[in-house]
């Protein structure tokens, strides 16, 4: 379903993707993990089409991302971490607009949009009624995934999804990817919330610096090299060492 | 909540919308509403905010009013009529488009929104230039209203609205078109890492520019009669876009000359050139710009670069004893980074202040060789009282920012007030726009009148300074980078230099006068005196201003 070859991303003399290749097939959710700056978000760009590929092939569903982008953006959504949205719209007439823009008719559009609310407690009113700009940040949130999903795309790329959702929304959530990949939907989740991808995720892929460092099933992955948790495993792999001790000695600064 | 509640229907095949209407849309609605409005809730019942309605009202009735200007032409021949049309058609349009075609055809906001959309980049171009046509078109369309009519009066060819509209539609192709091919053509020759400076660059020199032909314009129309038709203009007439325009219309409802073919060819040519260069040849270019700015490059601050000098500069005197309060010296340090920096902040504050350099410049001319030496004229006077509002009309805009959330960290620190924020803005506008401006427009002065004493007509200006810079911040009101961007879009930047040239021809007619009769120095004296006192008290208002409502 995904397919990375040597995916490259250089920002003149800096690599921010370093020939990157793995598979992704129908049906997984893969969590997509690394430290700050690793270059998760521009894979995921590189792979929405939203930005270009130094060197290195991908294809998405079939579609080969130099040649036929368009194709793979229709066959993608795509929940950014900035979770920007056109804030002088209200909700519905921006949901609208992403609907059409995949082609699909106000009413149809209209009709996924109030089964979408519905899932996340949002009130019709609040959609028509208030610019996208007086929404709380969940709610926003809220209003970004339903964006990347009403075109009921076959892979669907989040990343740091759950920011700004409160407790029961982001469990609402985490119960509708697994449903979603039930279905055959392919999930990239990229997230630093270790244990909710430990939890979700079938397979996870590591990498730090543009490369790739680990990828297989979180459980194997943990046993394989003796970690315990996710979380000890990540953190041993992208030199976040003695932490609980650096910590320590940070808050004793703290005291009178 | 529940996961199996989604479960999403197929895709209906009927009727599905077109992505280039739908972007057009959005576009125009986005403009008409602008970005970024906090807690507002729908206004209105079409949904657009009723304050940017009403400011685009005020603009097209601004226009008509100005347009009616034309009826000085109701004897002149058609060529002369479609030159003043469609020159100041030109400069409207250029300023509009110049002042708008940033923000909309490269807004970083709506890479993550539409870049994994399946619209093209060319798609996505297209639907922001029909925005752009279509607004400049609105804003021509009042300004040409009267035009019209008087082009169909005292006996001239029934063709000439017909025509007029046309050639107009043509004007903003081609200035829009002109735009967009200048950042495509930055882009190609300059590459992705220079874009935001080239963009903010060309973006300050063509604002300026048309705020410059705004002001020698209408003077040079002053002349028009004289163009009479257009076997009788000058040779560099005919250089100008406004004249292939004009040679349109008069090629199909004036005088028919051969003179007046040549030009509409040339105006039909040019705007398919560049329309064709623009949109199709490079629009490419426009992809790879798009990209550019979605791409998140970390831009390292050049070591001895401005970050460093201006560092240095808070701990060098004066300005380490000017800033010894912590909270001022940071101000400073913020204000000026924006000033430097921002590009946003860049293109609301140079063109902001363009006028103050090219308004003085042109009494200076005017008056060049006016008098004897001892004559200073209006110029002089005139130049001091505007390097006076600098810092109001500089701070006026520096409370505009793209991240005006993040001026929420002032009201968050333990402070009483805005005062020590705006103190340390107000210093930075001072050091770094109304000093250059001073040390540029004294040099002007002394090169064109070769008499350094009379920079002390400058005085009265100068005495005015720290009282008009303290007038945006009454009240405890414009906080640095604490308000949204798109107020400043309004038409009350246009009222606010009205109200800066009537003070500003008020105290230079004064000070001239004053000079002429004698009692220049009682005059600094007693402005002194009244300045000190309203300085005084308003620092003291300031300094008592707790932060205005948040609401």
């Amino acid at each position: 379903m995904i397919s990375l070859d040597k995916l490259t991303k250089r920002f003149g003399a800096q690599t921010a993707v370093d020939a990157l290749s793995f598979e992704v097939s129908p049906g997984q959710i893969v969590g997509f993990l690394g430290p700050n700056g690793a270059g998760k978000s521009t894979t995921l760009k590189m792979l929405t089409g939203m930005i270009e590929p130094s060197g290195g092939r991908a294809a998405v569903c079939g579609f080969d991302l130099q040649t036929q982008p368009i194709e793979v953006k229709r066959n993608v959504g795509f929940v950014p971490e900035s979770g920007a949205v056109f804030e002088s719209l209200t909700g519905l007439e921006y949901l609208e607009m992403v609907g059409a823009l995949y082609g699909i008719p106000q009413n149809a559009a209209r009709a996924r949009i109030k089964q979408f609310i519905a899932f996340f407690d949002l009130s019709f009113e609040t959609l028509t009624d208030k610019l996208l700009g007086a929404y709380s940040k969940g709610m926003r949130r809220k209003v970004v995934i339903t964006s990347a999903l009403l075109h009921n795309p076959p892979v669907v790329f989040f990343d740091e999804p759950l920011d700004g959702l409160d407790a029961n929304a982001a469990v609402g959530f985490k119960a509708l990817i697994q449903t979603l990949a039930r279905e055959g939907k392919t999930i990239v989740y990229s997230s630093h919330i270790l244990d909710v991808v430990e939890r979700v995720c079938h397979r996870v892929i590591i990498i730090d610096k543009g490369k790739l460092l680990l990828d297989g099933k979180p459980d194997e992955l943990v046993a394989a090299h003796d970690s315990g948790t996710l979380e000890k495993l990540f953190t041993r792999l992208t030199g976040g060492t003695e932490l609980e001790r650096r910590a320590e000695d940070f808050a004793r600064t703290f005291r009178p | 909540m529940n996961a199996a509640e989604i479960t999403l229907p197929p895709v209906l095949p009927e009727a599905p919308p077109i992505p280039e209407k739908t972007l057009r849309r959005l576009f125009l609605t986005l403009f008409l509403r602008g970005h970024g409005l906090r807690g507002l809730g729908r206004q209105g019942a079409s949904g657009a905010p009723k304050s940017i309605a009403e400011k685009l009202g005020l603009a097209l009735l601004f226009y008509f009013l100005f347009g009616c200007m034309a009826l000085f032409f109701l004897r002149q021949p058609v060529f002369a009529l479609a030159v003043y049309l469609h020159a100041l058609t030109f400069v409207f349009l250029g300023m509009f488009v110049a002042a708008s075609a940033g923000e909309i055809l490269f807004n970083k906001e709506e890479a993550d929104i539409l870049l994994h959309r399946p619209v093209s980049p060319k798609a996505m171009l297209w639907a922001k230039i029909r925005v752009l046509v279509e607004i400049s078109l609105w804003l021509a369309g009042a300004f040409n209203l009267v035009g019209l009519f008087v082009g169909l009066g005292s006996g001239r060819n029934w063709r000439f609205p017909i025509v007029h509209i046309f050639s107009t539609t043509m004007e903003a192709l081609f200035c829009t078109g002109c735009v967009v091919l200048v950042y495509q053509l930055c882009l190609r020759w300059f590459g992705r890492e220079r874009l935001e400076n080239l963009m903010t660059i060309s973006q300050v020199i063509v604002s300026i520019a048309a705020v410059m032909a705004s002001q020698i314009l209408p003077q040079m129309v002053m002349r028009v009669d004289r163009v009479l038709n257009v076997s009788e203009v000058s040779w560099w007439v005919n250089l100008l876009p406004p004249a292939w325009f004009a040679g349109l219309d008069d090629a199909f409802s004036g005088s028919a000359m051969l003179g007046s073919w040549i030009l509409a060819a040339i105006g039909l040519g040019a705007t398919a050139l560049v329309l064709w260069i623009a949109f199709d040849k490079l629009a490419r270019d426009y992809e790879i710009g798009l990209q550019a700015l979605n791409e998140t490059v970390s831009t390292r601050i050049k070591r001895g670069g401005r970050r460093r000098l201006a560092d240095k500069l808070v701990n060098l005197p004066p300005l380490n004893w000017w800033l010894r309060d912590p909270v001022t010296r940071a101000s400073f340090l913020l204000a000026a980074a924006y000033l430097i920096r921002d590009r946003d902040v860049k293109l609301r504050v140079y063109p902001g202040i363009a006028p103050i350099l090219v308004i003085p410049f042109i009494f200076l001319i005017q008056n060049h060789g006016h008098g004897g030496s001892n004559d200073p004229g209006f110029g002089v006077p005139f130049s001091g009282v505007y390097l006076g509002m600098v810092p109001l009309l500089g701070l006026q805009q520096l409370q505009f920012s793209q991240q005006w959330k993040a001026a929420d960290i002032f009201r968050a620190a333990p402070l009483h007030g805005p005062a020590a924020i705006c103190r340390g803005a107000r210093c930075a506008v001072l050091c770094l726009l109304v000093l250059p401006m001073m040390l540029l427009v004294a040099l002007i002065v002394w090169l064109m009148r070769g008499n350094l004493s009379q920079l002390v007509l400058f005085l009265p200006g100068i005495i005015a300074l720290p009282v008009f810079a303290l007038v945006p911040n009454l009240g405890g009101h414009g906080v640095p980078l604490s308000q949204p961007t798109d107020p400043a879009k309004s038409a009350t930047r246009g009222l606010n230099m009205i109200v800066v040239m009537i003070i500003a021809f008020a105290l230079a007619g004064l000070t001239s006068f004053s000079w002429t009769q004698g009692w220049f120095w009682w005059l600094v004296l007693g402005e002194a005196v009244v300045a000190i006192s309203l300085y005084s008290g308003l620092r003291l208002a300031l300094a008592k201003s707790t932060w205005p409502s948040n609401e």
